[in-house]
């Protein structure tokens, strides 16, 4: 909960805090749409490497944006084995028969006990358990002993191999863009940025300042809330909610008790923050001056180019059927 | 012993996996009955940080803190080697701030939440909030109240008797009189120390009102940037010069009294602790 990085600035010095929001936004919807278009898991392969190069010539440190992926692991690990065992276009470049015998089964139901009692103490859990998965299915396919119940296959297709690699390199791309996004563009400059970004759905009578104002102070709140959940827990955890452990039911009652005073702190904290804005005069709609300009730079130019560059590239091989 | 802090170090982590010094080499002994110790320093100093070490809401970087016999190291709570949730039965702690534990849709419910999860049963618990909500200075029509309808004082009281049902063997509370009336304040006072003379329990108390210090504390610690300077008796501490350097006043009673004497010349045969001794050695002077 603690590692939560999507939403969070923090503070640096490299050419991407020192670009446009405006340019970072667009960019960064026009790379966005170019990790839709592309088709070939070499294309995106080489997008994803090209990020990297970004982010190290902008000095952001690779784990924490892979912290910011924590939260989709789940997602991610779930379309992987989906595509893997359920995409059945391409060649078949693995097969294996499961044998289900007692032998095998009784040593693959010792090893989930195994996994049971020690999986408080490993630290990947995940992945451990993966292992596990894994180290099971290899059991049944090589190892029966007694006669054998049923037999199932498991194929693994080439394009079903390539699908999973591919929708999650494109995952990793898109969330990897919003979190530059956000952990180099402070609050303020992300709102003046939306609202120039917006400017233009004015034509069609949208309130688009208050829209760019809405999105940055959504963004803006998720660390402070993730603050206070932090709390929360705390707070039920010194009357006895083990928040580790627990059956449904328990589970359940953790939850409201995590997320109804949750919900009480931000509608209090909104309610404060209108005060606020109020007593500062602000009025919705009305015309305001602003301190800071927003000045355009060489370097945006270039950024810009970058994205339109790669935007057209994208395009033109989707075309020509890449 | 009830809890003991040994080397105890603890670092908050910024985003970015700065670290900031919370607390630092912290050792101290707790008895595990007849304490009353009242926790006092800066705002930020770390007294909140270092109570929420005494039931294992925090675990330190460095360091041991053993509660009640269990000791509770980074390791050993990493390892899961040991259970938690006896003790933070054992060691009721009330949180600064009652928003972030008040979720039930009654008074009652939620006073009867904390312990209802320790396995005591319902019409135990039941029994306990009736009475509880007495000692906590409110009548028992508000047990069927929404908890998000009170004022700040009464949601305060609230949360102080939702600890108080867990009947834990030591009371922690985190600035408990704060945003209270003095009257309210003076009652709460009174409640604590009745539990803690009738059943001997030892109670911490973090406060930034001198006068309580002095009034009911056989024992004060000061923190200072998350290191503990000064731990003893409350009137050493307000003889010492120097205490506005931790950001200290004297309490009322005793400036009182200090004045007297240096602008009287007058000689009090023992410091007063209460407004009752003063007036017994006044009455005894005009005698
Ligand atoms: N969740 C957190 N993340 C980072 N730093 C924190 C966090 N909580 C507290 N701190 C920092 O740790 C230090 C000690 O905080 P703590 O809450 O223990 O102070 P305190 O003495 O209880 O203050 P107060 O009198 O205001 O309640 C402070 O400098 C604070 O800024
Ligand atoms: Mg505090």
């Amino acid at each position: 909960m603690k590692n939560i990085v999507i939403g969070r600035f923090i503070p640096g010095s490299s050419f991407l805090y020192k670009m446009d929001p405006r340019t970072k936004i667009i960019v960064l919807i026009l790379l966005m749409v170019s990790a839709f278009l592309v088709r070939s898991l070499s294309l995106i392969a080489f997008g994803l490497m090209l990020l990297m190069v970004v982010l190290i010539v902008g000095r952001i440190s690779v784990k924490r944006v892979l912290l910011g992926l924590r939260p989709l692991m789940f997602l991610l690990i779930f379309t992987f084995s989906f595509q893997i065992f359920f995409n059945t276009a391409g060649e078949l470049v693995f097969t294996t028969t499961l044998a289900y015998s007692p032998g095998g089964l009784g040593v693959v139901v010792l090893l989930w006990f195994f996994w049971w009692f020690t999986r408080r103490r490993i630290p990947f859990k995940l992945l451990y358990f993966l292992v596990v998965l894994i180290a099971s299915g290899t059991l049944l396919s090589l190892f029966s002993y007694g006669p054998i119940f049923t037999t199932s296959t498991i194929e693994v297709y080439s394009q079903g191999l390539e699908m999973a690699l591919f929708i999650m390199l494109r995952l990793v791309i898109i969330v990897t863009l919003s979190t530059i996004l956000t952990l180099t563009t402070k609050p303020t400059d992300l709102n003046l940025g939306l609202e120039a970004v917006l400017k233009p759905f004015k034509l069609i009578r949208v309130n688009t300042e208050e829209m760019a104002m809405i999105i940055s102070i959504s963004l803006r709140y998720i660390p402070t809330l993730l603050d206070e959940a932090n709390k929360i827990i705390l707070a039920q955890a010194s009357r006895g909610v083990d928040f580790s452990e627990g059956k449904l039911k328990e589970k359940l009652m953790q939850i409201v008790s995590l997320l109804v005073p949750m919900f009480i702190i931000s509608f209090k904290r909104s309610d404060e923050l209108a005060s606020a804005m109020e007593a500062r005069s602000f009025v919705p709609g009305r015309p305001r001056t602003r301190l800071h300009q927003l000045t355009w730079r060489p370097m945006d130019t270039v950024a810009l180019c970058f994205g339109l560059i790669i935007l057209s590239t994208v395009i033109v091989l989707r075309v020509i059927g890449w | 012993m009830g809890i003991k802090f040994e080397q105890v170090n603890y670092a908050y982590r910024g985003p970015d996996g700065q670290k900031y010094l919370a607390l630092a080499n912290i050792n101290l002994p707790i008895g595990e009955t007849g304490e009353f110790i009242t926790l006092i320093g800066e705002t930020g100093s770390g007294k909140t940080t270092l109570v929420q070490h005494m039931n294992a809401l925090l675990v330190p970087d460095t360091g041991s803190v053993t509660v009640l016999g269990v000791k509770v190291t980074k390791e050993a709570v990493a390892k899961k080697r040991i259970k938690l949730n006896p003790i933070r039965k054992k060691v009721g702690l009330v949180f600064q701030f009652p928003e972030y534990q008040l979720f039930e849709e009654t008074v009652l419910k939620d006073i009867i939440f904390g312990p209802k999860n320790f396995g005591v049963p319902e019409a135990e618990a039941k029994a306990l909030a009736h009475e509880l909500i007495k000692v906590v200075g409110l009548d028992e029509s508000y047990l069927s109240r929404s908890p998000f309808n009170l004022s700040g004082g009464e949601k305060k009281r609230v949360s102080i008797a939702g600890i108080l049902a867990m009947e834990p063997d030591i009371l922690i509370l985190d600035e408990p009189t704060s945003g209270l009336d003095p009257m309210g304040r003076d009652e709460l006072l009174t409640v604590f120390n009745r539990i803690h003379t009738t059943l001997n329990k030892t109670i911490i108390l973090i406060t930034h009102d001198m006068n309580t210090v002095y009034r009911y504390a056989k024992r004060a610690l000061v923190m200072r940037s998350g290191y503990l300077v000064y731990d003893g008796d409350p009137q050493a501490l307000f003889s010492r010069k120097n205490i506005e350097n931790w950001n200290l006043e004297t309490p009322d009673l005793l400036a009182l009294q200090q004045l007297i004497s240096s602008e009287l010349g007058f000689k009090f045969p023992h410091t007063a602790k209460t407004e009752e001794d003063l007036l017994t050695m006044l009455e005894a002077v005009i005698a």
